[in-house]
């Protein structure tokens, strides 16, 4: 194929960005040269760039800014560190990492391991593949509010689907999201229905590039099935799966909608209360930015600290 | 993973589908061996947990589906009965055009197409023009831009919600109220820098001798981008377009903010604000309503969308 | 969380916005068409009287841009208002009125909330009672004081005082009410008399309310006797009302600490809790909030709920239900009551003579008995509701003229609320922070709702300790 992929990128990425056509006495020529060449690559860039900074650079230290500051009788002041000491004196922050501890948990145990186990199994089908990914995809392609609201019915513990089926094979009734048991769970089933396509089509993906000899090679040293999946589809799908655990885990930490929509915000005793739905609550129910900015700061840090540390176990465990 | 899926997009669709078929004999080798799957017993269990997982998906998820299109058929009272009936009992078409009109659906698809669309937009003018600038033209500081691009990857976007929201109330320097303006949809949308990250990525992965061969008939970097690096670039452009539809079409705080005006919402947020205001069975018709769109797009494209995906790898 | 309807309307696009997606982001922004923070303050030219007390001249040339006009969708109620303006502009001839009408509801509090931040309301207002502290933060109102007297608002001495306490600050006066309301029982006549129960006479004491709901839960089907919220703030909201009509109170009188923790407080949760869990008169589904209740009662699926009057107006326009199925009462125990309702501020930095025009446009509006939204005749003959027992923040002659012209064009069965009318109860303000109390508060709430085991005690005391906690971070 002479059309470049984007996993030769790397080999054919050029040392020099331009020709160096070397010529002794053009200094002067090539400055201007140069110069030309970074004028048209900043106007290529300054449409991104202006956008960054307004939107994503400029906010970033205006969260830091805030975090310090406080709004009161139409003036705005230095709060040095009084809104950080409320934010973390308030009970609610305790329970709000929780839940959003608990929600990062069950969801890497379902949202992570279930597409996991269905891209295996799906891998192995000689019929219907197609019609199955679509399947697992659908909901993806829903409306979020849609597929949310949809749940939202079937936990009904009156008139709901899921409690009916349950009576059907003659089990006990749930509360589903109205108990402080069983509501963070029921936001992460529906959040793993709604999501789990996106990862399962890239785990797929992944199982398609293992080359099939090393089953062949574990076939003949005796393994079994578990024992295939773990010595060879797990280290082999290594690098992406631990990209996604990454990935997932920064998406799950911001959750908002799914618990916004399922249990109005908080949820029972404030068990499905997140730190996101904290900062939106600080900001726009109670009109309190600098609460709500210094509890971002927190946020932002933890993530970067999930980062650093993801970054760090990358490195080693390539070298 | 990435490259056999760009490989197959490329291909003519007639050789495509001819391919397709002929590939299917020789399917790679996967965690169980052909052998194992030939024996008879082999074959009964292949077959049990292929009818099982078959009937458990279709169940898992085109069951909801169906509650949802049989649950706006509903009168009010059976829509929340208990316990719930598989079958609408009398059958209410107009719960649908009430959901159309008084939801007014219409506004909302508008809105979200027009939201989305006007993202690309953005995205594809502005990303693909900073991707192949820091991958070809090289400025100075282009690495440091790049890096600082990157690394709000690693800040998600709703922690920065607060700020970004008061950022948009009152834009510095050009002194702009962007709320209830497509544009506060737009703009943001460009700081995507994973798609910056997968457009450069792919531009650095352009031949050379191609580029060199513009630059040596005097073409300018504009006409480079286009007339030789944006025609080989189409399958990552899809990925991106893929990206930046799905990102506004999925989005819900932000729009929720940021586009108070009822007459400017977007579906996902227009739903939310009016679920209160309907009986249930309206409401679950406008869900339904809601849904079609995206599942007709859904399953025309679902290959094209599917492999994009795929090979966008991370991200969706 | 009050609701004026969620009625949509079409409404032209700003299209300049839709022009170029090729520019480059600075013309981009420039170009977009939406409005700069910056409003035309100030305005308003002639020469009135430079004494604030002294009505407008009705010679001053002013124009006066104000929100929450009713949308296209609310025909009737638009055409009132402009033919309101109509005849306010025979004696005001030169007051230019634009009205900006939201369809849906006229405050939301994202949406309020960006405006404050932007400085981009109208100057003249609407706003929640609520609001007054948000909106001083903020710098966005007049003090009009000096504007408010007799001769401005004739009909000032009759309005309760408690209706213009809220509006106050400082001693200082903010804004005007238009509507209010005080929290009572409302319940379904229709499940009152399935159940064998009397619905002229809707249960006085949180005794009664049990024993009634039991019976009306005893219906089936799904039915629930008694619904309370207890989610997105308003479980709070409601503790917070019936806690006020047992006689306590949620904040003490110097604002500083929590007063829900006491046996009045106890009372609330445990007989809450008793008729979820022993009785099961309250239905499965909890984590309910605003909205949830009314299509309940709605779809004749509850029995009773605390509820302000014009949620009837909501259950049936928006609902589809039908009014004689509902029915008033006060609130069970009847020591106090909550009461909200909204008002008209006016932006700060305005002219005095754009303060007087808005204080004569709001009075003939608002505040004057059969003019405007008093107007019951026309009401009535634009086929809109009329007898509901409010708004209706007269007082003595005023209010007895009212009173009367709504019995005398009730467009439904008035008696249907006489034990809501006939028993007024004691408005009480909402505590201070009530936001943020609320939430604190919905915790309790969902808590005993949601926990067959849960512990009353300790959920009140948590909740008074990060009350405590929000009022001496002030």
């Amino acid at each position: 194929m002479s059309a470049p992929t984007l996993s030769t990128g790397k080999a054919t990425r050029p040392r020099h960005g331009q020709p160096r056509t070397a010529r002794p006495d053009s200094a002067r020529e090539e400055f201007v040269r140069a110069l030309r060449r970074n004028l048209s690559a900043h106007g290529f860039l300054i449409g991104a760039v202006l956008c960054f900074s307004f939107f994503s650079w400029y906010p970033m230290v205006r969260e830091f800014i805030l975090a310090f500051q406080k709004n009161e009788n139409g003036r705005t002041t230095w709060a040095g560190w009084s809104n950080l000491s409320r934010v973390v004196n308030d009970p609610a922050f305790w329970q709000a990492w929780r839940n959003t501890l608990l929600f990062t948990g069950l969801a890497l145990l379902l949202g992570f391991a279930v597409p996991f186990v269905v891209a295996v199994v799906l891998n192995e089908f000689r019929h219907g593949q197609g019609y199955l990914r679509l399947l697992v995809y659908l909901p993806v392609m829903l409306p979020p509010v849609a597929s949310v609201l949809l749940f939202k019915y079937f936990y009904d513990p009156g008139y709901g689907l899921f409690n009916r089926i349950l009576e059907v094979f003659h089990l006990p009734a749930q509360q589903w999201l109205q108990s402080t048991d069983t509501a963070m769970l029921s936001v992460v089933i529906a959040a793993t229905w709604m999501n789990m396509g996106g990862a399962t089509l890239i785990y797929l993906a992944a199982l398609q590039s293992i080359p099939g000899e090393l089953y062949e090679a574990a076939e003949l040293d005796g393994a079994g099935l578990l024992r295939k999946v773990w010595h060879v589809t797990v280290p082999q799908t290594r690098l992406i799966l631990s990209l996604l655990l990454l990935m997932q885990i920064i998406a799950t930490m911001q959750v908002f909608t799914e618990p916004f929509l399922l249990t109005n915000g908080a949820g029972p005793e404030g068990s499905t209360t997140t730190v996101v739905y904290l900062i939106y609550q600080y900001a726009f129910n109670f009109n309190n930015y600098g609460s709500a900015a210094a509890l971002g700061l927190v946020l932002l840090v933890v993530l970067a600290g999930f980062s650093a540390v993801y970054v760090r176990l990358s490195r080693t465990s390539e070298d | 993973m990435a490259s056999n899926t760009f490989v197959s997009r490329r291909r003519a669709p007639a050789r495509r589908t001819a391919e397709r078929r002929a590939a299917a004999p020789e399917r790679q080798r996967t965690l169980i061996s052909p052998a194992q799957l030939a024996r008879p017993r082999g074959r009964a269990v292949y077959w049990t947990v292929f009818a099982l997982v078959t009937v458990l998906f279709t169940v898992a998820f085109l069951g909801p589906l169906y509650w949802m299109v049989t649950g706006g058929l509903k009168t009010t009272q059976e829509a929340v009965q208990s316990p719930p009936t598989l079958f609408p009992t009398s059958v209410h078409t107009e719960n649908y055009s009430r959901a159309w009109t008084v939801m007014d659906l219409s506004r909302l698809l508008f809105n979200t197409l027009y939201y989305a669309f006007g993202a690309l937009a953005c995205q594809l003018l502005f990303d693909v023009t900073a991707a192949y600038s820091l991958s070809r033209l090289r400025p100075v500081f282009g690495k440091a831009i790049l890096g600082m691009m990157l690394a709000t990857l690693m800040i998600p976007a709703t922690v920065l919600v607060v700020p970004q929201y008061l950022t948009v109330l009152d834009m510095p320097i050009v002194q702009r109220n962007l709320i209830d303006s497509p544009w506060v949809i737009w703009l943001p949308s460009v700081t995507n820098a994973f798609n910056i990250f997968l457009l450069k990525r792919f531009f650095d992965s352009i031949p050379r001798e191609l580029l060199d061969a513009a630059a040596i008939d005097g073409a300018s970097p504009l006409r480079t981008l286009r007339s030789v690096v944006l025609p080989i670039s189409r399958p990552i452009l899809g990925v991106v377009s893929i990206f930046a539809v799905v990102g506004v079409w999925k989005d819900f705080l932000w729009p929720m903010l940021t586009l108070p005006d009822p007459g400017g919402q977007t579906l996902n947020v227009g739903i939310y604000s009016l679920a209160n205001g309907v009986p249930e069975n309206v409401l679950i018709a406008a869900l339904t309503i809601a849904s079609v769109p995206t599942l007709i797009v859904f399953l025309v494209f679902q290959r094209n969308i599917m492999s994009g995906l795929t090979a966008g790898g991370l991200k969706g | 969380m009050r609701s004026a309807g969620f009625r949509r309307h079409r409404r032209t696009r700003r299209t300049s916005a839709a022009a170029l997606v090729t520019a480059l982001t600075l013309t981009a922004l420039a170009s977009c068409g939406t409005s700069s923070s910056g409003n035309n303050n100030g305005g308003g030219s002639g020469g009135g009287s430079s004494d604030p007390s002294a009505p407008l001249d009705p010679k001053t040339k002013v124009t006066l841009s104000i929100d929450c006009m009713p949308p296209a969708a609310k025909a009737a109620e638009l055409r009132e208002w402009n033919e309101d303006i109509k005849t306010f502009n025979k004696k005001y001839p030169n007051v230019t009125i634009h009205g900006k009408s939201t369809p849906g509801q006229c405050l939301e509090p994202p949406r309020f909330t960006a405006m404050l931040k932007a400085k981009s309301q109208p100057d003249v207002f609407y706003a929640y009672f609520t609001d007054l502290e948000q909106v001083l933060d903020n710098d966005g109102a007049a003090d009009i004081s000096a504007y408010v007297n007799d001769r401005t608002v004739p009909a000032l001495k009759d309005i309760q005082p408690q209706v213009l306490d809220v509006a106050r600050k400082d001693g200082k006066l903010y804004a005007l009410p238009t509507s209010n309301y005080t929290m009572g029982l409302m319940i379904n006549r229709k499940l009152f008399t399935q159940a064998g129960l009397d619905p002229d006479k809707p249960p006085a004491t949180w005794d009664e309310v049990r024993a009634a709901a039991k019976e009306i839960a005893a219906l089936g089907k799904g039915i629930a006797g008694y619904g309370e919220y207890s989610a997105g703030n308003t479980g709070g909201w409601h503790f917070t009302a019936t806690q006020y009509a047992l006689g306590g109170d949620v904040v003490d009188s110097t604002g500083k600490k929590a007063a829900f923790n006491d046996a009045t407080g106890k009372q609330v949760l445990q007989q809450l809790h008793d008729m979820r869990w022993e009785d099961n008169s309250m239905g499965r589904t909890q984590l309910l909030k605003w909205g949830d209740l009314q299509k309940q009662i709605a779809s004749d699926k509850l029995g009773m709920f605390l509820a302000a009057p014009d949620d009837i107006t909501y259950m049936v326009q928006q609902l589809g239900a039908r009014y004689e199925n509902f029915g008033m009462g006060p609130i069970p125990g009847a020591q106090g009551t909550l009461f909200g309702g909204n008002n008209y501020m006016i932006k700060k930095g305005s002219s005095p003579d754009r303060i007087k025009a808005a204080v004569a446009w709001l009075n003939f509006k608002n505040l004057t008995q059969g003019k405007g939204q008093f107007d019951w005749a026309r009401t009535k003959a634009d086929q809109l509701p009329v007898g509901l027992p409010q708004p209706n923040f007269f007082l003595g002659a005023t209010k007895a003229k009212d009173d009367a012209e709504r019995v005398a064009n009730a467009t439904m069965p008035v008696e249907n609320f006489k034990a809501f009318m006939d028993n007024p109860v004691t408005g009480k303000a909402e505590p201070p922070k009530a936001q943020e109390i609320y939430k604190i508060l919905d915790n309790a709430m969902s808590g005993v709702l949601t926990n067959k085991n849960a512990d009353i005690d300790k959920l009140l005391s948590d909740a008074a300790k990060q009350v405590d906690q929000v009022l001496a971070n002030q």
